[in-house]
């Protein structure tokens, strides 16, 4: 089975989807696709055919997602956790990443023509050495890509990742790039696997389960949430508009949340660079009490410093990125 | 052809959510004025049914119900207990997450008093607008009430230690027989990670550690050694909104989410409903 999905919607699920699409739709949705093994149990088959299934499912739900103009969809793949299942799962996944991966690089004229672009989030070190070396292939292929974005998260989990964040901050604490008071919700945020994609506005999981299990905890603080009892292999057209269906009653609601906080969030730095150009005055003020004018000076002064200090912490750590890519795709070149 | 269709099905769209509109509201006008199932035989067969052996499982409390009859509060008391117990799990940590405009200080008290009551440790509280922190006094003043009314003048064993995030609370450890309650807003949520991830690369800057020495525990760490309490293992939102509004992003990887209508007008068996079906989630912990 491939990647990209051919074919039109049925006349009911096209008037369903422009419907839908004359209101708000979510520009980004996540999925957590859940209830290949049960699907696979209840239809007494083998495990390993259940999550190729649950594959297949995804190509379609990515076809779906193109006709109601979703341009972004972000996938859980496999967990960090996911490695304490037995090793014959465990290896049966592998195998069937890399087939996934080898047919991404067979297809690549087809995705190119639909300009889909493909992203793999996680620690990829966590994999064995060739499956690295084959989704550093797929990801530098299709990385100029604009038209849609899939992102696979694959060795994964939502707290790793914080971790990782605040790791690479710490990284560039340490090459003197930035300073620590610099690290603010925002740059957090950019330091995440995620940083090339907007916040999913909808997170779905499947099967029937009510959590969030490790996923995008950071970037879905204020998505609508929608869990379905379906398996995901069963996953249909119409548990996807139900969904959105959902997303847009709470849209209203969410949007105004969204913008409470990034009010919030402004302030907090607002705050914080005060903070920082204060305790600066303090030290280099030879004790004369600085006035209003002369604080509002620093503070411009030292805003625009420190947006310039982020701004090259993320060219080094976006360079360092995609050498590890680089890399690992010459080695396997010279392999 | 576009022209003619786009008004068609903007109309049909809004046709499509006026209907579910009305749906809603009715829902929500129905919900207090349909019979609640009020009634102990029902729910001690939910219980049964639920957990077998569970209406056996206790005969102490049953007679101690007996005994007590006479003491509404007390009866209350051992009546709300032995539903906890009669779970086969609960949360040692709930979250409510209050995902509405309208806010209502006595129906919140007496969610948090029924928690405790049936033997819930620790209860936080949140909105995304930090109403309900802005007004901790009024709140508590209100499970005082509450806690007065529903289960006698006998607070202090259901004393409520009422913390800010900003306070570390070290006494908390040696009382922990007493249900805690802690009232949050966002800025306990992403904003305490920065403040761990300044910490950390602080210590990075001082030449104390290295940037590899950073794990996901050691984050941890920090972000507990703040709060005290395990991750809620269960967070109830009240209200319409399908989002966790920035509700303790770090702790809440494994939590149950159910939702409830409103936390106005909630009832009792409502939240025993919840409870019960948290009592059923099972995890796999990835496996």
């Amino acid at each position: 089975m491939s990647w990209i999905k051919e074919g039109e919607l049925n006349l009911l699920e096209r008037i369903s989807a422009n419907v839908l699409k004359a209101g708000p739709m979510p520009k980004h949705v996540a999925f957590i696709m859940d209830g290949n093994r049960r699907f696979a149990r209840k239809k007494n088959m083998e495990r390993q055919e259940g999550h190729m299934q649950g594959f297949n499912k995804l190509a379609e739900t990515l076809r779906w997602c193109k006709h109601l103009n979703i341009p972004e969809v972000t996938v859980y793949a496999f967990s960090i956790e996911n490695f304490k299942r037995t090793k014959d799962e465990v290896d049966g996944l592998m195998e069937l990443a890399r087939q996934k991966f080898e047919r991404l690089l067979e297809e690549r004229d087809n995705l190119e023509k639909h300009g889909v672009c493909i992203r793999v989030l996680g620690d990829l070190n966590m994999l064995p050495l060739d499956l690295q070396q084959l989704i550093a292939k797929a990801v530098i292929t299709t990385r100029d890509h604009n038209k849609c974005f899939l992102n696979v998260c694959f060795a994964y989990t939502s707290r790793y990742e914080i971790t990782n964040a605040v790791r690479e901050m710490a990284w560039g604490v340490e090459q003197s790039l930035i300073k620590a008071s610099d690290v603010s919700e925002a740059l957090l945020g950019e330091c995440l696997y995620s940083n090339n994609s907007p916040n999913p506005d909808l997170l779905i999981r499947t099967s029937g389960e009510v959590r969030l299990s490790d996923f995008l905890l950071w970037q879905t603080s204020h998505s609508c949430l929608v869990f379905q009892s379906v398996l995901w292999p069963e996953y249909s057209f119409w548990n996807l508009c139900e969904a959105i269906l959902q997303y847009q009653l709470n849209h209203k609601s969410i949007q105004k949340a969204r913008d409470l906080h990034r009010e919030h969030q402004a302030l907090q730095q607002l705050e914080a660079d005060r903070a920082c150009v204060a305790e600066h005055l303090q030290y280099h003020g030879n004790g004369k009490p600085a006035d209003a004018q002369r604080r509002q000076e620093a503070l411009q002064r030292y805003t625009a410093c420190r947006e310039e200090r982020v701004r090259d912490f993320l060219q080094a750590l976006k360079h360092k990125r995609d050498s590890f890519f680089n890399d690992l795709c010459s080695e396997a070149v010279s392999a | 052809m576009e022209a003619l269709t786009a008004p068609l099905y903007a109309f049909l769209w809004r046709l499509l959510h006026l209907l579910l509109h009305v749906h809603t509201a009715l829902l929500s006008w129905l919900r207090p004025r349909l019979p609640s199932p009020t009634s102990r035989l029902w729910e001690r067969a939910v219980a049964a049914l639920t957990v077998p052996g569970a209406a056996t499982g206790f005969p102490g409390h049953q007679k101690t119900l007996g005994l007590l009859g006479g003491d509404p509060t007390e009866a209350r008391r051992s009546r709300w207990l032995a539903d906890g117990q009669a779970l086969e799990k609960l949360p040692v940590h709930i979250g409510l997450l209050v995902a509405e405009e309208e806010h209502s200080y006595t129906d919140l008290a007496n969610l948090v008093v029924w928690c405790m009551a049936v033997g819930i440790s620790y209860v936080s509280v949140y909105d995304n607008q930090g109403f309900f922190r802005k007004n901790n006094s009024r709140l508590l003043e209100e499970i005082v009430r509450q806690q007065q009314e529903l289960l006698g003048v006998d607070g202090s064993r259901y004393g409520v230690d009422f913390l800010s995030s900003s306070i570390n609370s070290y006494q908390n450890k040696v009382v922990s027989c007493r249900p805690t309650l802690k009232v949050l807003c966002p800025a306990d949520g992403k904003q305490s990670i920065v403040q761990a991830a300044q910490q950390l690369c602080r210590s990075v800057e001082n030449k104390q550690s290295s940037s590899k020495d950073i794990s996901v525990s050691s984050l941890d760490v920090l972000l507990r050694e703040s709060k005290n309490i395990p991750d809620p293992e269960l967070v109830l939102k009240l209200g319409p909104v399908n989002s966790t509004l920035g509700f303790l992003p770090w702790h809440i990887r494994l939590s149950e989410f159910i939702s409830l209508p409103s936390h106005r007008n909630l009832a009792y068996e409502e939240l025993l409903a919840a409870l019960q079906r948290y009592s059923c989630c099972q995890q796999r912990l990835g496996q």
